[in-house]
C-alpha cells in the first residue's frame, strides 16, 4: 500500500478528482429512482397531480408555471429530466474513468520503469536470483493488476460506500421500518458471502498448483518427443496426462460448485429483501392511517434495497482484489526493495605493467554452502599476454574470470585491474577495457551488423567487417541473402552454435578491447577453424591481453601461460610443454583427449 | 569430426527446447493474432460437437436455464399483480390484503424455485464446461504425442503449449460463462419481448425503438475499442520481449555496458503503453453510461406511452386497456430488456477469443498423425540394418543425403563421421522413423521398416541422445522409462552398469530423489549416466549413440565412456561419434561428406587411404601432439 501512495503522488490531483467526479455518478444514479418514483405516482397513479410531492411541484412550478398539471406533462417532463440527470451523470462517469486511468497508468508507468531500470542496476546474483520467468512476470502481469487495482480503487472507492450509505438514507428516508428488512438481509448476506469465499480462495492456489503440473507434462513431452516416441511411451505419457488432467478438472469443478451456491443464495437474499418490501408496505397502507406508503414508494424501495445490497457485495469483491494486489504489490515491491550488491568506485584507471592480477583471492557463491569456489588464488597476467585457463568443470573457471567485469565480487582478497582494485573503479569504465565472450553466445533480436554494433554503437561498417573478418565470420556473413543486414530472429536461434560464437567474438573485437575474456567460446567451432581465429588474433590485437578458458588442449597449447585450475586453486601455471612435464593433472586432461591415437601421426 | 552443430541440417530444430511459457506473461505474443477465428461456422459447429457430447447435460441445463429464466420474468409480472392490489377508491388509498399477500407468496415460491434452478444451473454449467475441456485437453494431447517428430521440430514450442494452456483456457471460459449467459440472454430477450405483447403490440414496438441503438452502438464502440485492445496486447507482448530477452542475457548487457540504453528503450515501449491504455479505459467506459442512457430512454418512453394509452384508453384499436401495474411491470421488463443485449455484446468478444483459440487447438488436431501402417510381425530382432539408395530432405529442394547406402551387421560398431551437416543425425531420425524418407528403402532383419509395426521398430532400439531428456519425476521413474516394468533390482543393475549408482546413492533420497523439470539440478554430465541407465535398462537389440560434444569433466567424462562401451557389448550401434577413442574402437567407420558416404572403413585403412578421414583426423586430433 505504501508503494501505491508513494508513486500516486505525483497525480495526486488527478487521484482526488478522480473519485469526487464519480460522486457526482453516483448522486445521478441515486436520483434516478426518486425520479421514476415521481412519474409512477403522480404521473401515472396521480393523473399528473403534484402537489404532495415536494420535488414533483417543484419542478414542474419552474416549468410550467403555476396551476395544475396533466399526466403527460408530468411524465414527459421528469422523463427528460431523467434523461438529462443520465447524461450528467454519465459525463462524470466518464470523466472519473479519465481521470483514473490516467493516474493508474502513470502510476503504472512509472512503476514498470523503476523496476525495470532497477533490474538493470542489480548484481548477476541478483538477478540469477529472481529468475528470468519471474521478473517478466514482474514486470507485466505484476504490474498490471497494481493498475488494474488502482484504477478500481479511485473508480469504486466512493460508489459502494455512497451507494450503501445514500441508499440507506433514501430507504430510511421513505419509511423507518424498511430498515428492519435491511437489518436482517445484510448479516445473512455478508455471512453467506464470508463461508463462500473462505472455501474457495484456498482452492484458487491449488487450482493453480494442478494447472502447473499439467503444463510441465506437456512441456516435457513437447521437448522431449524424440525420446518418449524412441522409448514408445506415448500411451504411459497420455495416462501420465489424463491423471493430471483429470486432478484439474476435479478441483476446478470443486471451485465452480462454490460459486454456483453462492448466486442464488445472494439472489434469494435479495428477492426475499424485495417480497418484505412490498408486503410491509401493503401492510401498511391498510394498517398504519397516514403512513404516506404508496405504489411509488414502494417501488422506490425495492430499488434502493437492491442497490444497498449490490454495493455490499461489491464491497466483497473489492476486499478480495485488495488481497491479490497487495501480493502484486509485495512482489514488484521486492524488486525495488533490492539495493545492487555491487557499487561503483569512481577512479579512472592508469597504464601498468600487470593487466589483471589476483591477489590471494577466495570466492564463494553467496549462499551457497561447502567449501569455496576458489581459494587463494593469486596470479598476475601481464599485458598483451595471452592465458589460459583449463579445469574440470566445477572447479572454478568461469567464476576466477568472472571477477575481472566486477560479475561478482571476490569474498576475500583483491582484483586489480591495470593496477588499481577493481572495487575502486568507475563500473563503466572498467568494464569498457574488457569485452568478455561468454561461454554461452547471447544474441539479440537485430541484425547482424546490430548485434556486432553491440560492442561499440558508434562503429563504422568498416570497423564492423574488420571484426567479422577477425572472428572468421565474415564467410557466413557474406553468404546471406542480405548479409550484415540480415535479421537474426529469437536469439540467433537460425544461427549454428559455431555461428552464433563467432558473432559473439565479433561483437567482443569491434571494441578493441584492452582485455579479451573467452569462456569457452570457441568450443562450437572446429579445430581448423578455430586455429585460424587464434591465429588472427594474434596478429591482430597486439597488446590486448587475451584470457582464454579452454576445455581442448589443442585450443590452449600455443597461449604463453597455462594455468591448471584444481578444486578451486592454480595447481600449475607454465607453458604447455613445461606444464607436460610438470603438472599431472594437465597430462591426465591431454591424455584423456588424445589417448594414445594422437602419436600415430 | 565437427563439433559444430551435431543435429545435421535440420531446419529450425529444437530439440533442447525452448522453455517455453514459464510464467503467464509467456505466451502473450501467441495472443496477438487469435482476435479473430478465420472460419467461424466451421470452428463454431466443431466446438458444438464438442460440447455436444454430453448432450444429457446440455439438454439439462438448457432446459433449467428455461426455468430459471421464467420464474426470473414471472418475478415483474407478479410484482406487478401486487402493485395492482393496491387502488386508490374515493375513501383513499387501499390494499387488498389476502390478493397481495398470494401474489407475493407466489412470488415467493418462485424465487425459491428460481434459485433453486439456477443453483443446479451453475453445477451443471461447471460439469458441462469442465467434461468438455477435460475432454478437449485429452484428446489434443493424444493428438500431440501422435504427431510425427516434424511437428514438434518444426512448430514453435512455446507456440504448442499456449494452444494446449491459454487456448483450451480460453474455450473453458467461453463455455462456463459465455454459453450459459447467452443461452439465458436470448431467454430474457424472448421473454422479456413476449411479455411487452402480452401487455400490447404497441408497447412491444415501442421497447424495441431502442434495440438497434443499443445494437449499433455496442458493435462500433466495440471495433473502435478492440483496436486499442489488440495494440496494447502487442505493446505488452514488446515489454515481455524485452524485459525476457534483456534478463536472460543479463551477463552480456552488463558486459557491454547496455544497462542505460535497455532502460530509455524500456521506457519508450512503457510510456507508449501507457498512452494506450488510457484510450482502450477510457473508450471501454464510455459504453456503460451510454447502455444507460438507452436504458433509461426506453424507460421513459414506456412510461410516456404507457401514461397516454393508459388516459386515452381505445385510441389504438385491437389493445387491451392497460392497468397501473401492467405500466409498473413494462418498466421492469424494459430494464430486463437492455442488460441481455448489453451481455450479448460483451459476450460476443469472448465467444470470438475463443472460437479462435479452438481453430487453433484443431489447427493441431487436424494435422497428419505420425504414419505407422506396418503390420509385419517380426519378432526377436537380430539388429541387421540395411540403408538403401535413400534420398532425404527436410526442405524440398535441398537434399541431406543422396543416394545413400549402408550396411550394418547384427552386432557392429558403426562410428559414423563427418562434419555439420552432413547428414549424420539424419540417419538416426530415418532409422527410429521420426522422419520418413523421399524414396529409398531401409531394413531391418531384411524387412522394410515402414512394414513394421512402430511400436516393434522402436522398442528394438535405444537411443542416447546427447541433449538428454529426463522427466521431472524420481530417478527411479526416470530410469525405468527404459522399460517400465522392471523392477528394482533390474532399475539398480542398470544403474550400476552404467556408472551412475555412483552419484544416485550420494544423493540425500537416492533413487527417489525428485528431478527439477528437464532435470536441471543435474550436471550435464549425470544426466547422461541417467539416460544411459535408461537405455541399458531398455536392453535394445540397436543401440543409437549420439555422444556429446559438450564439456564435462574428465572424470566423469571417463565413466560415460566406460558405460557406453559396455552398453555397446553386443548390440548393433549406430554412434555419431566425436571421441577419437570411440571411432578408433569401431568396427566400421563412415565417413559422411554432403548426403554420401566419402569412405569407409576402420581406423588404420582410413588412415592408410589418406582420404577425407584422414584430413578430419589431422585436423581434429592430431594437432594436439605436434
Amino acid at each position: 500500500m505504501k508503494y501505491i501512495f508513494k508513486y500516486l503522488k505525483p497525480f495526486a490531483f488527478l487521484a482526488i478528482i478522480s473519485p469526487l467526479l464519480m460522486i457526482g455518478e453516483v448522486f445521478a444514479d441515486l436520483c434516478l429512482p426518486r425520479l421514476m418514483t415521481i412519474i409512477v405516482d403522480y404521473g401515472i397513479y396521480n393523473g399528473g397531480d403534484v402537489s404532495e410531492s415536494v420535488l414533483g411541484s417543484t419542478v414542474m412550478r419552474i416549468v410550467f408555471g403555476e396551476g395544475s398539471y396533466s399526466s403527460m406533462q408530468v411524465i414527459i417532463t421528469f422523463g427528460i429530466l431523467m434523461l438529462l440527470v443520465v447524461v450528467v451523470g454519465g459525463c462524470f462517469g466518464v470523466l472519473c474513468a479519465y481521470t483514473a486511468a490516467k493516474a493508474s497508468q502513470g502510476l503504472g508507468n512509472a512503476l514498470r520503469c523503476d523496476a525495470y531500470k532497477k533490474v538493470m542496476s542489480l548484481s548477476i546474483e541478483q538477478t540469477d536470483k529472481f529468475t528470468t520467468g519471474s521478473l517478466v512476470t514482474r514486470m507485466t502481469n505484476d504490474v498490471t493488476m497494481i493498475i488494474d487495482f488502482t484504477e478500481m480503487l479511485l473508480r469504486m472507492i466512493v460508489r459502494p460506500p455512497m451507494f450503501l450509505i445514500g441508499g440507506t438514507i433514501m430507504l430510511l428516508a421513505l419509511d423507518i421500518s424498511f430498515g428492519f428488512v435491511m437489518a436482517c438481509a445484510l448479516p445473512i448476506m455478508l455471512i453467506m458471502i464470508i463461508l463462500v469465499l473462505s472455501r474457495a480462495v484456498p482452492l484458487y492456489g491449488v487450482v493453480q498448483k494442478k494447472l502447473d503440473k499439467l503444463n510441465s507434462v506437456v512441456q516435457e513431452n513437447v521437448t522431449g518427443a524424440r525420446v518418449i516416441k524412441a522409448y514408445v511411451r506415448e500411451d504411459y505419457e497420455c495416462d501420465r496426462f489424463e491423471k493430471a488432467n483429470s486432478e484439474l478438472r476435479v478441483i476446478n469443478e470443486k471451485v465452480l460448485m462454490l460459486m454456483a451456491i453462492m448466486h442464488p443464495v445472494l439472489t434469494v437474499v435479495m428477492n426475499a429483501a424485495t417480497i418484505a418490501v412490498i408486503y410491509m408496505g401493503g401492510w401498511q397502507i391498510n394498517n398504519v392511517a397516514g403512513s404516506g406508503m404508496s405504489a411509488g414508494t414502494i417501488m422506490a424501495a425495492v430499488t434502493y434495497i437492491t442497490q444497498v445490497l449490490m454495493s455490499v457485495m461489491m464491497l466483497t469483491m473489492m476486499f478480495q482484489s485488495v488481497s491479490r494486489a497487495m501480493a502484486s504489490v509485495k512482489r514488484v515491491a521486492e524488486v525495488l526493495d533490492t539495493d545492487p550488491v555491487i557499487v561503483s568506485g569512481d577512479k579512472i584507471g592508469d597504464d601498468s605493467e600487470v593487466a589483471v592480477s589476483f591477489r590471494g583471492v577466495s570466492f564463494r557463491y553467496p549462499e551457497a554452502m561447502g567449501s569455496p569456489v576458489l581459494s587463494d588464488i593469486t596470479v598476475d597476467i601481464k599485458r598483451g599476454e595471452t592465458f589460459a585457463i583449463v579445469g574440470a568443470t566445477g572447479s572454478g573457471k568461469t567464476s576466477l574470470v568472472n571477477l575481472i567485469p566486477r560479475f561478482y565480487d571476490a569474498t576475500e582478497g583483491q582484483v586489480f585491474v591495470d593496477g588499481i582494485n577493481v572495487k575502486e573503479y568507475d563500473l563503466h569504465t572498467l568494464r569498457k577495457k574488457i569485452s568478455y565472450v561468454m561461454q554461452k553466445s547471447e544474441l539479440f533480436s537485430g541484425t547482424i551488423s546490430e548485434n556486432i554494433r553491440w560492442g561499440k554503437d558508434d562503429a563504422t561498417a568498416e570497423e564492423v567487417a574488420e571484426a567479422a573478418r577477425i572472428a572468421r565470420a565474415e564467410d557466413f556473413v557474406n553468404s546471406f541473402n542480405e548479409g550484415y543486414d540480415s535479421y537474426i530472429a529469437e536469439k540467433g536461434a537460425s544461427l549454428s552454435g559455431g555461428q552464433k560464437q563467432r558473432m559473439s567474438i565479433a561483437r567482443a573485437l569491434v571494441r578493441r578491447p584492452e582485455i579479451l575474456i573467452l569462456d569457452d567460446s570457441t568450443s562450437a567451432l572446429d579445430l581448423a577453424t578455430e586455429a585460424k581465429l587464434r591465429d588472427g588474433l594474434k596478429r591482430e590485437l597486439g597488446d590486448t591481453t587475451v584470457i582464454m578458458i579452454a576445455q581442448r588442449i589443442a585450443s590452449v597449447k600455443d597461449a604463453d601461460r597455462i594455468a591448471v585450475i584444481e578444486n578451486g586453486t592454480v595447481s600449475a601455471c607454465a607453458s604447455h610443454e613445461e606444464l607436460m612435464r610438470i603438472s599431472p593433472t594437465y597430462v591426465d586432461i591431454y591424455n584423456s583427449q588424445m589417448k594414445s591415437g594422437g602419436e600415430a601421426v | 569430426m565437427n563439433n559444430g552443430q551435431p543435429r545435421g541440417q535440420m531446419p529450425p530444430m529444437r530439440m533442447a527446447g525452448r522453455p517455453g511459457p514459464g510464467g503467464p506473461g509467456g505466451p502473450m505474443g501467441a495472443r496477438l493474432n487469435k482476435e479473430k477465428p478465420k472460419n467461424t461456422k466451421k470452428t463454431l459447429k466443431r466446438l458444438l460437437k464438442y460440447i455436444g457430447g454430453s448432450k444429457l447435460l446440455l439438454i439439462c441445463l438448457v432446459a433449467i436455464m428455461l426455468i430459471v429464466t421464467v420464474s426470473d420474468l414471472a418475478g415483474p409480472f407478479l410484482q406487478g399483480k401486487a402493485i395492482n392490489t393496491i387502488s386508490i377508491t374515493e375513501s383513499g388509498i387501499h390494499v387488498d390484503m389476502a390478493a397481495m399477500t398470494g401474489y407475493l407468496a407466489f412470488m415467493g415460491g418462485m424465487f425459491a424455485v428460481s434459485a433453486l434452478m439456477a443453483f443446479f444451473q451453475g453445477i451443471l454449467a461447471a460439469k458441462l464446461s469442465q467434461r468438455t475441456v477435460y475432454t478437449l485437453r485429452n484428446d489434443l494431447f493424444r493428438k500431440i504425442s501422435k504427431l510425427p517428430i516434424k511437428y514438434t521440430d518444426t512448430h514453435k514450442h512455446g507456440d504448442i503449449m499456449s494452444r494446449m494452456t491459454n487456448d483450451v483456457e480460453n474455450v473453458s471460459n467461453a463455455i462456463s460463462q459465455s454459453i450459459t449467459s447467452l443461452i439465458s440472454s436470448i431467454l430474457t430477450l424472448v421473454g422479456a419481448f413476449s411479455m411487452m405483447i402480452y401487455y400490447g403490440w404497441i408497447m412491444a414496438l415501442i421497447a424495441c425503438v431502442t434495440i438497434p441503438m443499443t445494437i449499433a452502438l455496442t458493435a462500433n464502440l466495440g471495433k473502435f475499442m478492440r483496436k486499442f485492445f489488440i495494440r496494447r496486447q502487442k505493446l505488452l507482448g514488446q515489454i515481455n520481449g524485452q524485459v525476457e530477452e534483456m534478463v536472460t542475457s543479463y551477463k552480456t548487457v552488463v558486459a557491454y555496458g547496455k544497462e542505460t540504453d535497455s532502460v530509455e528503450e524500456f521506457s519508450k515501449m512503457s510510456e507508449e503503453l501507457r498512452k494506450c491504455s488510457i484510450s482502450a479505459r477510457v473508450w471501454g467506459s464510455i459504453m456503460g453510461p451510454c447502455m444507460n442512457f438507452l436504458g433509461n430512454l426506453q424507460y421513459v418512453l414506456i412510461a410516456a406511452f404507457g401514461g397516454f394509452f393508459l388516459l386515452n384508453p381505445g385510441i389504438i384499436p385491437f389493445m387491451k386497456p392497460l392497468l397501473l401495474g401492467d405500466i409498473q411491470a413494462m418498466l421492469q421488463y424494459s430494464k430486463k430488456f437492455t442488460r441481455p443485449i448489453n451481455e450479448i455484446a460483451n459476450q460476443y468478444t469472448t465467444i470470438l477469443t475463443a472460437l479462435a483459440g479452438a481453430e487453433r487447438i484443431f489447427e493441431i488436431m487436424d494435422s497428419a498423425d505420425e504414419v505407422d501402417d506396418g503390420q509385419t510381425v517380426v519378432e526377436d530382432i537380430k539388429g541387421d540394418i540395411e540403408f538403401k539408395d535413400i534420398f532425404f530432405s527436410y526442405e524440398p529442394g535441398e537434399p541431406v543425403l543422396r543416394d545413400f547406402d549402408l550396411s550394418v551387421k547384427a552386432g557392429q560398431k558403426v562410428a559414423i563421421v563427418g562434419a555439420t551437416g552432413s547428414g549424420k543425425t539424419t540417419i538416426v531420425n530415418l532409422l527410429t522413423r521420426f522422419y520418413e524418407l523421399d524414396s529409398g528403402k531401409i531394413t531391418v532383419d531384411g524387412v522394410d521398416i515402414t512394414e513394421i509395426p512402430k511400436e516393434t521398430l522402436r522398442r528394438s532400439i535405444a537411443i542416447v541422445l546427447q541433449d538428454t531428456v529426463l522427466f521431472s519425476d524420481t530417478i527411479r521413474t526416470n530410469i525405468k522409462y527404459g522399460r517400465l516394468e522392471a523392477d528394482d533390482e533390474e532399475m539398480k543393475f542398470a544403474a550400476r552398469f552404467s556408472k551412475a549408482d555412483g552419484f544416485i546413492e550420494r544423493l540425500p533420497e537416492g533413487y527417489d530423489s525428485l528431478l527439477a523439470e528437464s532435470g536441471s539440478n543435474l550436471s550435464q554430465g549425470q544426466r547422461q549416466l541417467l539416460s544411459i541407465s535408461r537405455a541399458v535398462l531398455a536392453d535394445p537389440k540397436i543401440l543409437i549413440l549420439d555422444e556429446a560434444t559438450s564439456s564435462v569433466d574428465t572424470r566423469t567424462e571417463m565413466k560415460i565412456q566406460q558405460a557406453m562401451v559396455a552398453l555397446m557389448e553386443n548390440r548393433t550401434s549406430l554412434i555419431i561419434a566425436h571421441r577419437l577413442s570411440t571411432i578408433r574402437d569401431a568396427d566400421v567407420i563412415v565417413v559422411l561428406k554432403a548426403g554420401n558416404i566419402a569412405e569407409s572403413g576402420n581406423h588404420e585403412e582410413l588412415l592408410a587411404h589418406g582420404g577425407e578421414y584422414y584430413k578430419l583426423y589431422q585436423n581434429q586430433f592430431a594437432g594436439i601432439s605436434t
